[in-house]
């Protein structure tokens, strides 16, 4: 039983309608896609540095000579991988430990400031950051003199007020009963949460962790800002590198593209099964 | 019981949160702060130790690998500094650049265009080097790009190099077309010669166009040079003329503008214009699609070059390009207007931080400057941009290296080399500021508006006239 | 008796928790303090100065004064508005009805599909940004110009004229940014406990009634999720702008974010740029909360 009705007993019409149903999918995902099918197939390229980007929608080639070329282009090519994938990690491990924290208490305890709490918080959200990056650099680099450091790195984004609110919002929808019961029962909060919150919110735990670890394996500004050597910066800082003057080293770049997307790939499917199945609160509850 | 629990909670949470942090700052590679760099202690010996930061882009193709034998070699020379390099893209330096001013904690040198120099002088981040800057070292650079690194009486940095923005063009087509291209390199040519010869150049069939006559980069801001190369040749070389008033409102500017629609208006040029990027009429000129374009760089030469070396050996080549002989020429003058080539000077810039640098400081940052901007590394970098060298010390290390330049196309060079835009060091920082506001606000959107022909170019002049008037008042602007 | 006993106890539980919801929200709190509330609070007292680095001096109201009467402030509001109201709505539409559709699929399917749909969020913006000024190439090469052609439509200026310009931008959000959106829904679909579907059934309830009574009451909170952070992040959004029209032409497409942006680093008027930000901010904090007043009551089962 569920939203779709299942068909059981007439397969045809079940055939139909999820044939109509993936064609209008797959129409819809050519679009999106055709930028990401444009970045791997350059990136089979030969590694010129290619005055002008020449479209084609079929390489003409198949090489992996970008790939050879993008780590041999510097030395720090797998420093940057390692670098974004241990400043993505913490920041990903963090955000959902104390954003799920955060927004349990914000959406199931009553406490004295709560709306005006979290009301301040979204404000904060509201700012563009264009204006907190100068105060927030002088934050990091004058006072706290962390520059050029992983901290300066993670730092900011320990937990963000988007995973907060994120996470406020999916645990308002468990039913409030479940927690009254086993407060009743002599539960303490912090069992309440490890015990009945966390596993049920596995799902949003796990889009958190998608969302968090891509937005910061991503993020090109704030590690440019704070590094300034070679071995410190991230992939996306690195990427950059190779953009020259008035011409682009267009096949590499791509590759590197593509090379950095990867990691994102291999998260996306190995978190994949705690957000198919859905968590059903009757089984928490037995 | 349940608050033994709770206080264990909230103490373990803040301590996770805080050995997160602590445990980070392990990493740290005691690289000490650009701000560090300016407090040394003022009764120090001379040749007690100092670090000069410095934050350069990929200025040449090789020059970012070069790094580490930079800082080497600096450290052989003055045993007691060290040179710390920190490397960014062109795309993103301004920005980063920005937020260390604005922070206070700029790196001691950063490489930018000579145009940003009034900005910075503005903020009082930036470091007067005239007493540091003995006569030697003065001597050593060439007059007109080292003035281009003054503001007002003070001297702010040493120039790498000065590259002209000239035009390209394609000698097979040109010599198709009919122009005498070698006259032209060596005589120039007036804006009614050029608007014909680009008619020429045009190959369309059936309403259309296989080749345009002329192309130049103008999407987004771009814009701006397109327009700077054609009013320097209209006699207007700077925003403000000998006696300070804004320049842009003389009539010949209105020209200038007409010229612009004419040549869109005739098919010599894309009614497109307005979205075609750096990278698409580089595209365009190489594949045939346009018998000129612009800005052209020194370089292109080069480009074109490895690009027919491809095309030969079927291996690389830009998808649907053909065999082109770059041609060096210069921009058409307006209304009689003498030719003035159009000159970017780009160099080594010298900041403060916010305590006052102490003298020694001062005269290390001057010497790492000059270090980065004569001699050996200039040589290299200049050589390998194929642009002229600015340096006594630059000339002397170049002869060894060899360029392979078409020999026209070098004197044509040097033409232009001979007549560039002279620096105005004597326009006030802040009159500065205010023409570059004046540029982003209102020339640049109507321009790209003229462009796209949604307005008239006596539309745009009002605009700008009155904008300017604004500005400077009555009396501050030109009026004829 | 027993039940005077029963409110104390439970008095003692809802007041007790109270530490433990500090407890819980201390790390959030510590890192907003220093990372985001410092440096707001810095910018607030900015937006007040004329700001140097080597010492501002107090202006009052100047930056605010001057901001509400310039021109070019107002037409990046109205743009920004536009953009907003165009892309926003249109996106929550376009990902909900995406992760209804893979829902009845398989599960190699529905894993398939939305690693297609999120693919877009994971390519580095560069790369994108090559395509898309592909897409929008002017000349007859261009893709879009391509496909007019078979509409019959002339050769278009898509980035550079005004009357394209904001459409082009906007086609190009609808195509390239729901993936987070549809994963975030799909996680709420299947939060749904299928007992409520069940129930439905058997009282005969069709598709769209089940749709209606069960699918778009438990979605509020996600929808109210993904407006207000939607609408805050259009809000912001320079990038596009930034890397595809610069803001033309004829500051067409100059959008708030990218005002605020030159304003700081371009023109280094700190002082109007914070003081133009904490305006936008208290325009996005009106809609927010028109927003938390219409979908914010909490749905409860």
């Amino acid at each position: 039983m569920a939203l779709f009705k299942r068909h059981t007993n007439r397969k045809s019409i079940l055939y139909i309608r999820n044939g109509i149903i993936i064609i209008v999918l797959l129409a819809f995902a050519l679009a999106t896609l055709f930028p990401i099918y444009f970045m791997i197939i350059s990136s089979f390229g030969d590694p010129i540095e290619a005055g002008a980007a020449s479209y084609t929608l079929w390489p003409d080639k198949f090489t992996l000579a970008s790939y050879k070329f993008f780590f041999d282009y510097s030395e720090h090519s797998y420093r940057w991988l390692i670098n974004s994938f241990v400043v993505a990690a913490c920041v990903t491990v963090s955000n959902v430990l104390f954003a799920s924290l955060a927004g349990y208490a914000f959406s199931k305890i009553r406490f004295r400031g709560r709306s005006v709490l979290f009301a301040v918080l979204l404000c904060a959200m509201m700012i563009p950051y264009q204006v907190t990056q100068v105060p927030l650099y002088i934050l990091i680099v004058n006072i706290f003199q962390i520059e050029n450091t992983y901290a300066a790195l993670i730092a900011p984004s320990l937990v963000t007020v988007y995973n907060i609110f994120l996470a406020k919002q999916f645990i308002s929808s468990i039913p409030t009963e479940i927690i009254e019961s086993a407060k009743v029962e002599g539960c303490s909060q912090w069992k309440i949460y490890a015990k009945i919150i966390l596993p049920l919110s596995k799902t949003v735990m796990a889009v958190m962790a998608i969302l968090t670890f891509m937005e910061s394996w991503n993020t090109f500004f704030w590690p440019f800002l704070v590094t300034n050597t070679m071995e410190m910066q991230t992939i996306q800082v690195g990427l950059k590198n190779f953009r020259f003057a008035n011409t682009t080293y267009f096949a590499p770049m791509m590759a590197g593209a593509t090379i950095s997307a990867v990691p994102m790939f291999i998260l996306f499917f190995s978190l994949q099964k705690y957000f198919l199945e859905g968590v059903t609160v009757g089984a928490v509850k037995g | 019981m349940t608050n033994k629990i709770r206080v264990f909670a909230s103490v373990l949470a803040l301590t996770v949160s805080l050995s997160a942090l602590s445990a980070c700052s392990s990493g740290n590679n005691g690289g000490n702060g650009p701000g560090a760099s300016a407090s040394n202690d003022p009764g120090a010996a001379v040749d007690a130790k100092d670090t000069i930061t410095a934050l350069l882009p990929p200025v040449s193709a090789n020059y970012q690998s070069n790094f580490d034998q930079m800082e080497t070699d600096f450290n052989k020379l003055y045993p007691n500094l060290t040179l710390q390099i920190e490397p960014a893209s062109w795309e993103d330096i301004t920005q980063k650049l920005d937020t260390q001013v604005n922070a206070g904690s700029p790196p001691d040198i950063a490489f930018i265009g000579s145009d940003g120099i009034s900005k910075y002088v503005e903020q009082g981040m930036l470091m007067d080097i005239t007493a540091e800057a003995t006569s030697d070292i003065i001597g050593d650079f060439d007059p007109v790009p080292l003035d281009y690194m003054k503001n007002g009486s003070g001297l702010y940095g040493f120039p790498a190099y000065m590259s002209i923005h000239a035009l390209g063009g394609n000698k097979q087509f040109l010599e198709e077309a009919g122009i005498d291209w070698k006259s032209v390199q060596q005589n120039g040519w007036t804006y009614g010669e050029f608007r014909e010869a680009i008619k020429m150049g045009v190959v369309s069939s059936g309403g259309a166009t296989s080749r345009y006559g002329f192309v130049f980069a103008t999407s987004g801001v771009t814009a701006k040079d397109y327009l700077n190369i054609l009013i320097k040749n209209a006699g207007m070389p700077a925003a403000f003329d000998k006696d300070l008033k804004y320049a842009y409102t003389s009539q010949n500017y209105l020209g200038v503008l007409k010229a612009v629609r004419e040549l869109i208006d005739d098919g010599s040029m894309p009614k497109e214009l307005s979205s075609v990027d750096a990278g698409k009429r580089w595209n365009m000129f190489l594949t045939g699609q346009t018998m000129i374009t612009g800005k052209g760089l020194a370089t292109f030469e080069n480009s074109a070059k490895t690009n027919n070396k491809k095309i030969e050996a079927a291996d690389g080549a830009v998808e649907g390009s053909i065999p082109v002989d770059y041609v060096v020429l210069p921009v058409p003058t307006f209304a009689g207007a003498d030719p003035v080539a159009s000159a970017a000077v780009d160099g080594y810039v010298t900041f403060r931080g916010k305590k006052e640098p102490t003298e020694e400081h001062k005269a290390n940052v001057a010497k790492a400057a000059y270090f980065l901007a004569s001699g050996k590394i200039a040589a290299t970098t200049n050589t390998e941009l194929l642009v002229e060298q600015i340096t006594d010390s630059g000339r002397a290390a170049a002869e060894s290296l060899t360029v392979e330049r078409d020999p026209d196309n070098a004197a044509a060079s040097q033409r232009l080399q001979s007549i560039a835009s002279p620096a105005r060091p004597d326009i006030p920082a802040e009159l500065g500021a205010e023409a570059i506001k004046l540029e982003d606000e209102v020339i640049i959107p109507k321009f790209q508006a003229l462009l796209a022909d949604e307005i008239t170019p006596e539309e745009m002049f009002e605009a700008l006239k009155k904008a300017a008037v604004e500005a400077f008042g009555e009396d501050g602007v030109v009026t004829e | 008796m027993m039940a005077r006993l029963a409110r104390i106890v439970k008095k003692r539980i809802v007041s007790g928790d109270g530490g433990w919801a500090y407890a819980f929200i201390a790390v959030a709190l510590v890192v907003f303090a220093l990372f985001t509330a410092y440096p707001v609070i810095h910018a607030f007292m900015i937006s007040f100065q004329e700001y140097k680095p080597l010492g501002s001096t107090y202006v009052g109201f100047d930056n605010y004064v001057h901001s509400f009467e310039d021109e070019l402030f107002w037409k990046s509001i109205k743009n920004t508005i536009v953009y907003t109201a165009l892309t926003v709505p249109v996106n929550l539409l376009l990902s909900f009805g995406v992760a209804i559709l893979i829902l009845p699929l398989k599960k190699w399917l529905q894993t398939s599909f939305k690693a297609v749909y999120y693919l877009p969020a994971v390519a580095s913006g560069v790369a994108l940004s090559v395509v898309w000024l592909w897409i929008f190439d002017p000349l007859q090469s261009g893709i879009l110009n391509q496909a007019a052609a078979f509409f019959g439509i002339g050769n278009q200026n898509w980035l550079g004229t005004s009357a394209t310009s904001m459409f082009s931008l906007v086609l190009m959000a609808w195509l390239s940014s729901h993936g987070t959106s549809i994963i975030i829904y799909l996680a709420a679909l299947i939060g749904i406990d299928n007992s409520y579907y069940e129930a439905a059934e058997l009282d005969g309830a069709s598709f769209f009634q089940k749709l209606s009574y069960i699918v778009i009451p438990f979605m509020k909170p996600t929808t109210l999720f993904l407006l207000v952070t939607g609408i805050i992040g259009s809000f912001q959004v320079f990038q596009n702008a930034y890397l595809m029209t610069g803001g033309g032409p004829d500051n067409a497409t100059t959008m708030v974010g990218l005002l605020i942006f030159n304003n700081a680093f371009k023109y280094f008027e700190f002082g109007e740029a914070s003081a133009q930000a904490l305006i936008l901010t208290v325009i996005i904090a009106i809609i927010s909360f028109i927003q938390f007043k219409f979908l914010g009551n909490d749905v409860e089962y």
